[in-house]
């Protein structure tokens, strides 16, 4: 089971999901996915998404921040 | 060349201002309005035309999940305007659409642009008043908030301006007047003013009263409760406007008597409530100030006096002319809280009736007050309507 990272730091919607989905689609059942955005909005977003999603599933989010105090919006997906 | 049809389509999305889309869903147009946003903005806050338009939503990421099942959701043959939160997932759908063959142009900068969008609207004057000056109420629709602008001459002063003080310089200057002095009747708890900044950009005074309780970090020329401002230059017309205390909804609103017939109520009362007075934590002393301002200090107005608030809570109170506004006489009629006789009766009322404060209020009320914040922070701060008024439905709710 891999853990792959993406990163979508300065983007805005919809390209935080459009990268997502496109990377999830490439990988196997189990797989994890770490995307760190910087948009709030993906917050929701990604919660949206995967209600219909049919091979993601959202197991965490979580707020960090980077070195420069600018607030990180980190969604941990996996491929179902 | 795999990745170049997606971006081709996007270039060939019609786009829309948000200035040329409202007057066609005013009209009544048949377009059929595509919200992409997530259910939660969908359901808190809508574009909310003059007449009822037909909408669909479906999320962006429904798209990016089965494009042609969310397509599928979308009839054949309408005209259909996309529209999201920043404009950048709209396009990517209505890119989609154009390229299932269903015609469709994407609002340019979606809820942000409508959030910021300034309609202005003339007010009508009888003509011996027309003559002397022109009083514009300029309609932040996507925050129902009203901000004047009256020129006599060549002189003008502008009230309540939003954060767009640009706009109010193009304004000014295209109707061959210039911007003498900047007024706030409050400090604003749910949007952050432009007075501060438009001021600055025009070295021109700046007038806003606090109150006690508190600091304002921003240099303010301060006018007396009865003073009168005179407006016109040298062109030989002039007007009055008159400055009214009339404390309440926050210990320091003022209210400006223009040309001695409209009265500028900021926040103080609306044309179908009053001012909320819960907004400092005083809600017992602002609501009897509020009560004597309403039942005393304004008591002295002829009804025939029209009253120009700051606020609107719904196309509803938009007059056949445009206008929100309504006579003194009307509203000691008709508003709820003016027939209250007695202050601790009025007190109990607007503390019972008492709704969530406007989205970051605290944080708000600091930038009015001189703090500093970033754009972007203000910009997630003004989203969604207005919050100001003691009674009526729910913004949120159309």
């Amino acid at each position: 089971m891999a853990l792959k990272k993406l990163d979508v730091r300065g983007a805005k919607c919809p390209i935080p999901i459009v990268k997502a989905k496109k990377e999830m689609d490439t990988m196997a059942p189990g797989d994890q996915l770490e995307v760190t955005s910087t948009d709030p909005g993906s917050v929701p977003d990604f919660q949206g998404w995967v209600k219909t999603a049919k091979h993601a599933l959202l197991k965490e989010q979580r707020m960090e921040k980077d070195e420069a105090g600018k607030d990180l919006y980190i969604h941990l997906l996996e491929r179902t | 060349m795999t990745d170049t049809p997606n971006e081709t389509s996007e270039s060939q999305v019609p786009s829309l201002e948000v200035g040329a889309l409202l007057p066609r869903l005013d009209r009544g147009e048949k377009v059929l309005l595509l919200d992409v946003r997530n259910d939660d903005e969908f359901e808190t806050w809508k574009i909310e035309p003059h007449r009822p338009v037909e909408t669909l939503h479906v999320p962006y990421f429904d798209f990016i999940e089965d494009a042609e099942a969310s397509i599928a959701k979308v009839p054949k043959g309408r005209d259909v305007v996309v529209l999201c939160a920043q404009g950048g997932s709209s396009e990517l759908v209505a890119g989609m659409l154009q390229e299932a063959g269903i015609s469709s142009a994407n609002v340019k900068g979606g809820m942000i642009a409508y959030g910021l969008y300034l309609e202005p609207v003339r007010v009508p004057l009888e003509a011996e008043a027309a003559a002397r000056y022109e009083l514009w109420q300029v309609n932040r629709r996507g925050k129902a908030c009203l901000s004047y602008v009256v020129v006599s001459g060549e002189e003008a002063v502008v009230v309540d301006p939003s954060r767009h003080v640009e706009w109010y310089q193009g304004f000014v200057a295209e109707r061959g007047a210039r911007i003498v002095r900047v007024l706030d009747t409050h400090v604003h708890a749910d949007h952050v003013s432009g007075g501060p900044g438009l001021a600055r950009a025009l070295s021109v005074p700046y007038f806003v009263a606090a109150g006690e309780g508190f600091e304002l970090k921003q240099p303010v020329t301060p006018l007396a409760d009865g003073e009168t401002i005179r407006l016109g230059g040298a062109t030989g017309v002039s007007i009055e406007v008159r400055v009214l205390s009339t404390p309440g909804h926050t210990p320091g609103s003022t209210s400006f008597l223009v040309d001695r017939r409209h009265l500028l109520t900021g926040d103080t009362l609306f044309v179908a409530s009053v001012g909320r007075p819960d907004l400092g934590g005083h809600v017992v002393e602002w609501g009897h100030a509020l009560f004597d301002t309403l039942k005393r200090r304004l008591a002295d107005l002829p009804g025939e006096t029209r009253v120009l608030p700051a606020h609107y809570g719904g196309i509803g109170e938009i007059s056949a002319e445009g206008v929100v506004w309504s006579s003194l006489a009307d509203l000691r009629r008709t508003v709820p809280e003016m027939q209250i006789a007695t202050a601790d009766a009025f007190v109990a009322a607007v503390r019972g009736a008492v709704k969530e404060p406007p989205k970051a209020y605290a944080e708000i009320i600091q930038v009015n007050l001189g703090a500093a914040a970033s754009e972007e922070r203000i910009s997630e701060w003004e989203l969604g309507k207005n919050q100001c008024a003691a009674s009526a439905k729910k913004a949120a709710g159309a």
